[in-house]
């Protein structure tokens, strides 16, 4: 897989290189750059067409769209993997947090209603025993 | 107010007097407690149910003495109780992204790319939200300009008029595995770049030649032989305690 990317990033970096030079020619353009430049215009379609074979081998790439904000943004997208981990921690705590508090308040649930209701909660018990979770 | 209550959950108050919503609740009565039969089966396994097999709960109504008891659900092996950063194997991404400081800007994660590409992309119509919003036309084949095609392509000579010009045109600073030194053709015109490019290809040199960073090392090691506080210190270097 890494294969694949890292034939369209070199396609993409001579694709790039490419349009860089035909800046500079175009910037201060001289008849003698005629040809270069017309070599440079087609040197950029053969570029597209590259990145186009390209575009089959990744078709099950999938890239989330808050990526493409950061990108607009001039922001790292580094920073979205970064973000997004750490949300997942944050949350994942959290989550735990909730478990540990409903297990303790469960447990102390149990023990307070088997002191005040010890037959009931003794078929309780035995009950939830008998049936596991379906 | 205390009819709606009493409507909602007094049904068995209808029993009370009407006049007592003296504190706000329908009758001011409990509910009346259960008969003493139903509460002798409610305690018992019925003998005949007990002899056909295990006992049958009704996911609703019960004539247990828990009413409205569910089954517990399906337990999950995978649950927040767990460290999901663990059980997928991010923990190399979690220290690499979240160990270390990412740097902000967008040039830092593609130092090679050309032009000002931390500017946002609306500024310039270059956004990639655009792209998704209007789709370019896709489809057609790229075939190369022919003589003809490139007619179009007949510029005047001169330098472009100032509002055209790209300003901060970066050249790419290659990190690139395979070295292909002679492959990159000469710049025609090389006005902008070589002021651009060399302090910013020497300070890219900088940051990743892993030869500077033994220079840095084998540099300070000489400092450290060279201080006064260097314990191999021999009678070549002038006493301190001599200096007033």
């Amino acid at each position: 897989m890494a294969e694949k990317f890292d034939n369209l990033e070199e396609h993409l970096e001579k694709f790039i290189e490419n349009i860089r030079q035909l800046g500079i020619i175009v910037s201060d353009f001289q008849p003698s750059s005629q040809a270069g430049l017309n070599q440079k215009l087609n040197f950029m379609i053969s570029g597209l067409q590259d990145i186009e074979k390209c575009r089959l081998q990744l078709n099950e790439i999938n890239v989330p769209l808050e990526v493409f904000e950061y990108i607009d943004q001039g922001r790292n997208p580094q920073l979205y993997t970064k973000e997004c981990l750490e949300r997942a921690l944050a949350r994942n705590e959290q989550v735990k947090g909730k478990i540990d508090t409903m297990t303790k308040f469960k447990s102390l649930l149990i023990s307070e209603l088997s002191k005040v209701f010890p037959e009931d909660m003794a078929k309780y018990k035995a009950m939830r025993a008998e049936d596991p979770p379906s | 107010m205390t009819e709606m209550f009493s409507t909602l959950f007094g049904q068995s108050d209808a029993q009370g007097p009407p006049g007592s919503g003296a504190l706000g609740f329908g009758s001011g009565k409990p509910p009346p407690p259960l008969p003493q039969s139903q509460v002798s089966l409610s305690g018992q396994l019925p003998p005949q149910i007990g002899d056909e097999g295990p006992m049958l709960r009704k996911p609703g109504a019960s004539n247990e003495p828990f009413y409205l008891l569910r089954d517990l659900p399906v337990g999950n092996e995978l649950t927040g109780n767990s460290n999901l950063i663990t059980h997928y194997n991010l923990e190399h991404a979690y220290n690499k992204f979240c160990g270390k400081k990412v740097k902000e800007k967008l040039s830092n994660f593609l130092p090679e790319l050309p032009g000002m590409i931390d500017c946002p992309g609306t500024q310039d119509g270059s956004s990639l939200r655009s792209l998704i919003d209007k789709p370019p036309v896709c489809g057609n084949s790229f075939s190369p300009l022919t003589g003809a095609l490139l007619t179009g392509f007949r510029l005047h000579t001169g330098p472009l008029p100032e509002q055209y010009r790209l300003m901060h045109i970066q050249p790419p600073k290659k990190k690139s595995k395979h070295k292909h030194k002679h492959h990159r053709l000469q710049d025609p015109l090389p006005q902008e770049t070589p002021s651009d490019s060399d302090p910013k290809k020497k300070k890219k040199k900088r940051d990743d030649d892993p030869d500077r960073k033994k220079k840095k090392k084998d540099k300070k090691k000489k400092k450290n032989r060279h201080s006064p506080d260097h314990p191999g210190l021999t009678g070549s270097q002038p006493n301190s305690s001599s200096l007033r």
